[in-house]
């Protein structure tokens, strides 16, 4: 468990190491560089606070992935399920004005849910019933839902002046409220923190998350003893559907207020290295989410002080990844026993074929 | 001549190879025996290039092989055939076989060449070919060692190492096996042949090196031994256990009953048809059958991970919520998920699931204790209930399949292949547990599948023949196993 946390880490410093290397040769200094980057995502109250309005979808969309990845369903389309759930928020949010306010915001936020279940309900469905591979269904589904989205914010749903190709505003009463203002800290993210400990505790304390863990592990096993395939594939992707969802009307409820293009900057895609980096743990998706957050932030402040492109953070970000991986093979492993010794029975015994019996 | 200097091998804390010395000539076939876990499979690893030894050194004809190269050990004239098939399941025959010594050498991927030279090297050893493209999953077992001693053979080896090849084989597949190797052996190869089954260790080779415990305890050759003596070098001291004696059924109240059971492959090919026998409580009854002939659909149908085309499968037994607890053939593709814990491997049977599972929460330290336990009662030898399946023996992983099988406290067994690859000492204690299941208090029915027939003689009260698909009750006194074998093998009468 600490060493899955201290992993990351590790891996960050190495990329770390790397990137100094770039910066140098680029004749930028490495020291200015981070510090603009650790002042710009928590140099600040408001730093801090905006790091984290910038991580909330990851939250959402890491867990979603997370999800169907731990039962071997490969869903990339978290960005398409996002984005339906954003469509179904918006579209609900102009009428909720007459509600009260609790209701109004169970009302906006059961509608993303819903409408990201439909998405990745619909490829997990495919998937189970007629053997389409998730894989292509939900990329397929991402272009689907991004044109539908461009499409209602110059049609139906298009604001009244018909101006802008933006959506009327959500009600008052359907936006979720800021704290401290002019922060933006809202409830969406106290909610993805629940959620992260709601889907641990179903991944890894229920009987329905055991099963969904071994046929991820193994599928054939898994159906040798009764794990019923079909309908639970159906339903993780439904549920990893309406996470994605989830964190799109949270979206609309607590920042945007309306619909616009390109809504998503890629949170389903870049949910994916969040999931991978937490080694599909919901409770580490928390510090990976945070972790994508800050150099999302950071990077403006980079750009404003010392003049280095924000793409230079995908760089970071993609070096991150590539190391968190490198860092877990068995070879790491090996290294890790010889330095620290035998953490636990699972780590001291070799996954080889033959083990004597003595 | 192959050669293998004091090598050492460690894993953990286990020393696996402790200073082994091997030789093998040109022209012999050299067995290498011992129990499970003994490192024979470790030491075959270090020759085949899949491992490197901590110490030592192999050497072939003067020249020492990379350690730790597959590639360099083919290159060298060494290839290997391992006991657990390593085929590319959802690949067909012609494409598993392109990745051995077949290809034209040209570059250019030609599978109807790589199929021919197959064919006519099969033809020459008397293989039977699959279709053509032919997927590998669906193929029996015995089909894919040939197809993987044909991969190892394409590459023209001076070495070929065999581990356990046998122990998938049929009585009647077993002499043509061996008169394989003895050709193999005149053309001056050298075979290694790693099995525990002594009998064939004497009949076939030339000489006999045992191992115990990681170490050479002796070489010997077949004239100057014997299985008896053979048995007690390998275990330590004399005490082989003997086989428990044959019982004969005492029928109870039947508790599985299949009626007309048939099932049709996607192509509309039949294979089962119309399976009709019953199972009662206080019986052992054995499905004997050379593999590929519907064993494996029948255990898929019987666990419900298939549904047949038509007919039943009934459990007559009256209490609410009789179950079955199946033991598939497969320990490491269909039994066991090899990178969980044994305590998560344990739950895997829906009916110990359901007992650590309460309003749908898993209560972790109950399986642990459950697991805990059951390693005591079963003496698995494993650290502990934290420790992954992965990390056990051969022998040691099928213990626990048999304990969580009768954990779940089931109606019946459906045991397939239950011992293959387990030692004289591993498959006694199996075939204990079978008959303590059966005629102790609970009076639990068992339906042993195998391919071994000396198995099912041994502890089956009734025998049924499955050939292409269809069962045949044999007569309740024949033991004969010629003319069983020749059933098995589909002759009429």
């Amino acid at each position: 468990m600490l060493s899955s946390i201290a992993k990351p880490f590790a891996a960050l410093a190495l990329a770390a190491a790397l990137i100094s290397i770039v910066l140098a040769a680029l004749g930028a200094s490495p020291l200015g560089v981070f510090a603009a980057l650790g002042e710009g995502a928590f140099g600040s109250w408001y730093a801090c606070v905006d790091t984290v309005v910038k991580s909330t979808p990851l939250v959402f969309t890491g867990l979603a992935v997370a999800l169907a990845f731990s039962g071997a369903l490969w869903n990339i389309g978290a960005d398409g399920q996002l984005t339906i759930g954003a469509i179904a928020a918006g579209a609900i949010g102009p009428h909720l004005g007459n509600f009260p306010h609790p209701i109004a915001i169970a009302g906006i936020l059961a509608a993303g849910c819903l409408g990201g279940a439909v998405w990745g309900g619909l490829a997990g469905w495919l998937r189970a019933r007629r053997d389409v591979n998730e894989v292509i269904s939900t990329i397929m589904l991402n272009f689907v839902a991004v044109q539908a989205l461009s499409w209602v914010v110059h049609g139906p749903l298009m604001e009244p002046s018909r101006a802008y190709p933006t959506s009327s505003p959500i009600a008052r009463a359907a936006q979720l409220e800021f704290y401290f203002a002019p922060s933006r800290i809202n409830l969406g993210m106290l909610l993805a923190v629940v959620l992260a400990a709601v889907c641990y505790l179903l991944l890894f304390r229920t009987g329905a998350g055991f099963e969904l863990r071994a046929m991820g592990r193994n599928r054939r096993a898994a159906t040798f003893f009764g794990v019923r395939i079909p309908a639970l594939t159906f339903w993780v992707m439904t549920l990893s559907g309406a996470l994605a969802g989830l964190g799109g009307a949270v979206q609309v409820s607590a920042i945007s207020h309306r619909l616009y293009e390109k809504l998503s900057p890629g949170w389903g895609f870049e949910a994916i290295a969040v999931a991978l980096v937490a080694r599909l743990n919901p409770l580490g998706i928390i510090p990976a989410a945070i972790l994508f957050g800050a150099l999302d932030n950071g990077s403006q402040a980079m750009q404003r002080t010392q003049g280095v492109s924000p793409e230079l953070v995908q760089v970071i970000q993609g070096l991150v990844i590539l190391i968190i991986l490198a860092f877990d093979t068995p070879a790491w492993s090996a290294v890790r026993e010889q330095i620290f010794g035998a953490t636990g029975a699972a780590a001291a015994v070799p996954p080889v074929a033959e083990m004597p019996d003595a | 001549m192959l050669r293998a200097n004091a090598i050492t091998k460690r894993f953990g804390r286990t020393l696996a190879l402790d200073a082994v010395d091997f030789q093998a000539l040109p022209g012999e076939i050299h067995a290498l025996v011992g129990e499970n876990g003994a490192g024979k499979t470790t030491l075959m690893n270090v020759l085949a290039g899949s491992l490197a030894a901590d110490h030592g050194e192999a050497i072939l004809d003067g020249l020492p092989l990379q350690a730790g190269s597959p590639r360099a050990a083919l290159a060298a004239g060494i290839a290997a055939v391992h006991q657990s098939p390593m085929l590319f399941e959802r690949m067909t025959w012609e494409e598993n076989l392109a990745l051995g010594g077949f290809d034209t050498g040209t570059g250019a991927l030609d599978l109807d060449a790589i199929a021919a030279r197959a064919r006519s090297l099969g033809a020459k050893l008397g293989f039977e070919m699959p279709p053509d493209g032919a997927t590998v999953e669906n193929r029996s077992v015995a089909e894919r060692v040939r197809l993987e001693v044909l991969r190892a053979l394409s590459f023209n080896p001076r070495v070929l190492i065999l581990d356990e090849p046998t122990s998938v084989l049929a009585p009647s597949q077993l002499a043509p096996f061996l008169d394989l190797l003895r050709n193999l052996r005149g053309e001056g190869r050298i075979v290694v042949l790693i099995t525990h089954k002594l009998a064939e260790a004497i009949a076939v080779a030339d000489r006999i090196t045992v191992l115990r415990r990681g170490r050479v305890v002796a070489r010997t050759t077949p004239a100057e031994t014997s299985e008896e003596n053979l048995a007690g070098l390998m275990i330590g001291e004399l005490v082989a256990e003997p086989a428990p004696a044959a019982t004969p059924s005492h029928s109870g109240a039947p508790v599985l009953q299949i009626e007309d059971l048939t099932l049709d492959d996607h192509t509309g090919r039949r294979i089962l048809d119309r399976l009709s026998f019953r199972v009662a409580a206080g019986e052992i009854v054995g499905i004997a059958g050379v593999d590929g002939n519907g064993q494996t659909e029948l255990v898929e149908l019987l666990a419900g991970a298939r549904q047949p085309s038509s007919g039943k499968i009934k459990l007559l037994d009256g209490s609410p919520g009789a179950t079955m607890a199946v033991i598939p053939q497969n320990r490491d593709l269909d039994g066991l998920i090899l990178d969980m814990r044994l305590w998560e491997n344990l739950i895997l049977a829906r009916r110990l699931r359901e007992q650590v599972t309460s309003h749908g929460w898993l209560n972790a330290s109950h399986a642990i204790d459950l697991c805990r336990e059951l390693i005591d009662r079963f003496r698995i030898r494993a650290p502990g209930p934290e420790t992954t399946a992965g990390a056990l023996s051969g022998g040691n992983r099928q213990r626990l399949e048999v304990a969580r099988a009768i954990a779940s406290r089931p109606k019946v067994i459906v045991a397939h292949n239950i011992c293959r690859g387990l030692d004289l000492a591993a498959t006694a204690e199996v075939h204990r547990t079978m008959l303590d299941f059966a005629f102790g208090p609970g009076r639990g029915a068992v339906l042993l599948i195998s391919s071994d027939l000396d198995e099912l003689l041994a502890i089956c009260g009734r025998l049924l023949i499955i050939s292409r698909g269809k069962i045949r009750e044999t007569d309740p006194g024949e033991r004969d196993p010629q003319r069983l074998g020749l059933l098995m093998a589909g002759a009429r009468d």
